[in-house]
């Protein structure tokens, strides 16, 4: 049967050229992820290094691993949603040829064993493609992660060898699984389906696509409901599985929804060419299903997780904004506590010295884990004055004691008196907790006592004024001591800071996955067309010129890119749902935040991939004259 | 043979296992396939029946000589290329043996459909409309061969045709009137058969 395949290889070269193509991309991306967080997480910090810079170093490293960690997950299912949906696409366009080999004699086992030799041979294409684009996808990758500061300057990914054996045991495994699926079904074909075309739109909804779009979509809400049920830190991780759910569970309902879809089609199309793009809309449903799902998988991943940063971005001002009781903000790069009390009109000053040090936490053996966390060394009764700390009392935060906010780790259950082991300056030990602070989403997740305040470094003060005092000519006397910004300037400051770094995390976690889903519209839109010679031929000697035909099926492109938009929204939608919940549950702040106009620049940009793609297709298939294609049967 | 929609094409696919019948019962040489699984029904297709339709149903990426060992090849067979070579010569394709499907005419294409049926010498082969898409000359030489086939080897062929020209180069003709047979003809003439036909359409 392996000739068979090959052969059949040779003759449909575009449908496999796209199925080649989304697995070699597939791999790259899945290889370079991989290698770049391997390489994150056994990187060596350099021995003799002053214990600070250790410190800092280390925990650049370890804000690059999660980064990484959430980029492989993503990538990982970007690449087997896309292998899968275009392999299984890939058969469904080829029943007809299936059909017929079952007529002359060939037995279910034998279509299967065609379909799988036919995956493997273009899996292995596909990975060692792959494994080569990986290498300098890894190095834009780490470049990236560099530009953006996620990992700590002098970063550079190690090539290991046994990434060979990882990225063609995901390329092939992937491909062949996504075929085993579809050619279960394919492989029950009947024979008479060779002779009536018409078969071949029956039942798209098979039994299956219920059960597994019903499944998704239970889980996606479950998981929405789980997240506004937990809150915390684990909620925010937990928003991109509700995106995959959603994704997978529109992928496998799509067929419902295209039809659904070309209603408005059919209202506002009018004339014959419209009429026809709206039948064939509805005639090939799993066409325009397949074609739908990347532009889905696009919209869902941006907008759902630009959604879910913007959200969060929102709250944390605002959080901010309601717990902060100051009205100077003053950065210097030493103590300077006694003069900024001095200075005339200024009420409380709250010395703030960022520390970063280690918590402990059981690994599951009965070792302690260390992690590096950010911290803030306070004098409690500054700034409970001009801080709202909640209920807790901040002035049992003396000797060797520590404030947390449950958000850092809610799964702990820290309680008020517990050991909280440590590392600081190079000691470990254990903090007892004192005070729990109330959910942040802003932070700091730690507060420590001034005993455990360093003696010299930056720091910043959170000045309050007496009453009717005026602010700016305080601002002028206390700038002579550092910089001075009023506390609203600061907000806004950190919030610029904030979607700064917002952009810089979707370009390195989306942007080459979702480079990815844009190639696979094209490759969708392409190997739609490869079956349709006959079609627009029929078509043409009709009536219809070759403008017409390529206007028709530009029509019926446009509607199926409006089905994958309406479900990406959907999703992402989904997504941004459950963040705000869970926000709201934790710090008792309502925001969401619709991406509207990155929803427009989505759907302009998704228009004018498929539709130009759509374009070029229809105007190679119609190349060869109509008549010469009515002529001849095959 | 009968006027269209008579039910000519589903009698044949339900006689050839194709379709499943609701009443009634069907055999093909000696074998009773009226409840037989879709593995039983394969083997029946490798070894006791082959098809012709009206359309030629090559598969377009394989040459001649790969379409017709096919069948054989997916039964598990490794044919000789001389055993190819010679029922592509027995329908009168020896030199067309490497050419693909969209290189051949409508008449030797579907020679080469005949052949792939053949191949396999089937008890039965069916053939639906098998001179439908054809000239008459490419016609008159695919009713030739066939009926050739018939007096040499006494092949069974059951065909399926509007055409009274063409069910007069059969044995029997059996006539069939919205879904039921209604006459037969043995070793009729053309008008013989035409007029018979002309009286159901009335």
């Amino acid at each position: 049967m392996l000739g068979m395949s090959l052969r059949t290889f040779r003759d449909r070269w575009p449908v496999f050229a796209g199925a080649v193509v989304t697995v070699c991309l597939g791999v790259a991306l899945v290889q370079s992820s991989l290698l770049n967080l391997v390489s994150a997480a056994t990187a060596r910090i350099p021995p003799g290094l002053p214990a600070a810079e250790a410190l800092a170093l280390r925990s650049g490293y370890e804000a690059g691993i999660s980064l990484l960690g959430i980029s492989l997950g993503l990538s990982t299912f970007v690449a087997i949603f896309i292998v899968g949906t275009t392999f299984a696409f890939t058969v469904a366009q080829r029943r007809r040829d299936l059909a017929l080999l079952r007529l002359t004699g060939a037995s279910r086992g034998q279509v299967r064993r065609l379909l799988v030799g036919e995956a493997l041979l273009l899996g292995t294409v596909g990975c060692l493609l792959g494994i080569l684009l990986g290498l300098p996808t890894m190095r834009v990758q780490a470049g990236m992660l560099v530009h953006f500061g996620f990992v700590p300057t002098g970063f550079g990914p190690q090539w290991r060898s046994w990434i060979i054996a990882v990225s063609a045991g995901t390329g092939i495994g992937i491909a062949v699984l996504g075929v085993l699926v579809a050619s279960r079904r394919a492989s029950r074909v009947r024979p008479l389906e060779a002779l009536r075309e018409s078969d071949r739109i029956a039942r798209v909804m098979t039994a299956s696509r219920w059960i597994l779009g019903m499944l998704f979509l239970a889980g996606g809400i479950a998981m929405v409901i789980l997240i506004a049920a937990l809150g915390g830190e684990a909620a925010l991780a937990l928003s991109v599985f509700v995106s995959m759910m959603l994704v997978v569970a529109f992928t496998a309902l799509a067929p419902l929804v295209v039809r659904l879809a070309s209603w408005p089609l059919g209202i506002l199309a009018r004339g014959p060419l419209g009429g026809l793009a709206h039948a064939n809309l509805r005639h090939g449903v799993r066409r325009s299903a397949s074609t739908a799902a990347p532009v889905m998988l696009l919209v869902a991943f941006v907008a759902g997780t630009a959604g879910t940063l913007d959200t969060l971005g929102k709250a944390t001002r605002q959080e901010v904004t309601r717990t902060l009781r100051a009205d100077l903000i003053v950065t210097t790069d030493r103590p300077v506590r006694g003069q900024l009390a001095a200075v005339d009109g200024v009420a409380t000053v709250s010395e703030e010295v960022p520390v970063t040090f280690e918590v402990g936490s059981d690994d599951g053996e009965g070792h302690l884990e260390y992690g590096v966390v950010d911290g803030l060394a306070v004098d409690p009764v500054a700034y409970a004055s001009t801080h709202d700390v909640g209920p807790g009392n901040l002035t049992a935060l003396r000797g060797d004691s520590v404030a947390v906010s449950p958000s850092y780790a809610p799964e702990l259950r820290l309680r008020v008196g517990d050991p909280l082991p440590v590392r600081l300056d190079g000691r470990t030990r254990d903090l007892r907790i004192a005070v729990l602070l109330p959910d942040t989403l802003a932070g700091p997740y730690f507060l420590l006592p001034p005993d455990l305040m360093p003696d010299s470094g930056p720091r910043r003060y959170a000045v309050r004024l007496f009453e009717g005092v005026d602010v700016s000519s305080v601002a002028a006397r206390l700038a002579r001591v550092g910089e001075v910004v009023t506390v609203d300037e600061w907000i806004d400051r950190n919030a610029d800071d904030q979607q700064h770094t917002n952009l810089d995390v979707m370009t390195v976690l989306l942007g080459m996955a979702m480079l990815y889903a844009v190639i696979a519209m094209v490759n969708a839109v392409v190997i739609a067309a490869s079956d349709r010679r006959r079609e627009y031929a029929t078509a043409r000697v009709t009536g219809l010129t070759r403008g017409q035909v390529v206007a028709s099926a530009l029509g019926e492109a446009s509607a199926v890119v409006a089905t994958g938009l309406l479900l990406g929204g959907l999703a992402a939608a989904g997504t941004v749902l459950g963040i705000a919940v869970a926000v709201e549950k934790m710090v008792g702040i309502a925001v969401v935040s619709p991406q509207w106009s990155l929803l427009a620049a989505l759907t302009a940009g998704a228009f004018v991939v498929v539709g130009v793609t759509n374009v070029l297709t229809t105007l190679a298939t119609t190349r060869t004259p109509a008549i010469r294609l009515i002529g001849t049967w095959e | 043979m009968g006027p269209s929609g008579s039910g000519k094409s589903t009698m044949l696919h339900c006689a050839a296992g194709l379709e499943r019948v609701t009443s009634g019962e069907v055999r093909i040489a000696g074998q009773d396939i009226t409840r037989a699984s879709d593995t039983e029904l394969t083997r029946l297709r490798r070894t006791d029946v082959g098809f012709v339709f009206q359309s030629f149903n090559l598969i377009e990426s394989l040459s001649a000589e790969q379409n017709v060992a096919m069948p054989l090849r997916l039964a598990g067979r490794r044919p000789g290329r001389r055993q190819v070579r010679e029922v592509l010569a027995s329908v009168g394709l020896a030199d067309r043996a490497r050419h693909r499907p969209r290189e051949l005419s409508g008449g030797q294409q579907q020679r080469v459909a005949i052949a792939r049926a053949m191949v396999t010498r089937p008890s039965v082969l069916f053939a639906d409309e098998p001179t439908g898409a054809l000239d008459s000359r490419s016609a008159r030489s695919v009713l030739g061969m066939l009926r050739s086939m018939v007096d040499a080897s006494g092949q069974t062929i059951v065909m399926v045709t509007h055409d009274p020209a063409v069910a007069a180069s059969a044995d029997r003709v059996l006539f069939l009137h919205d879904g039921r047979l209604v006459d037969r003809l043995d070793r009729p003439t053309i008008r013989q058969v035409a007029e018979r036909l002309a009286r159901w359409e009335e």
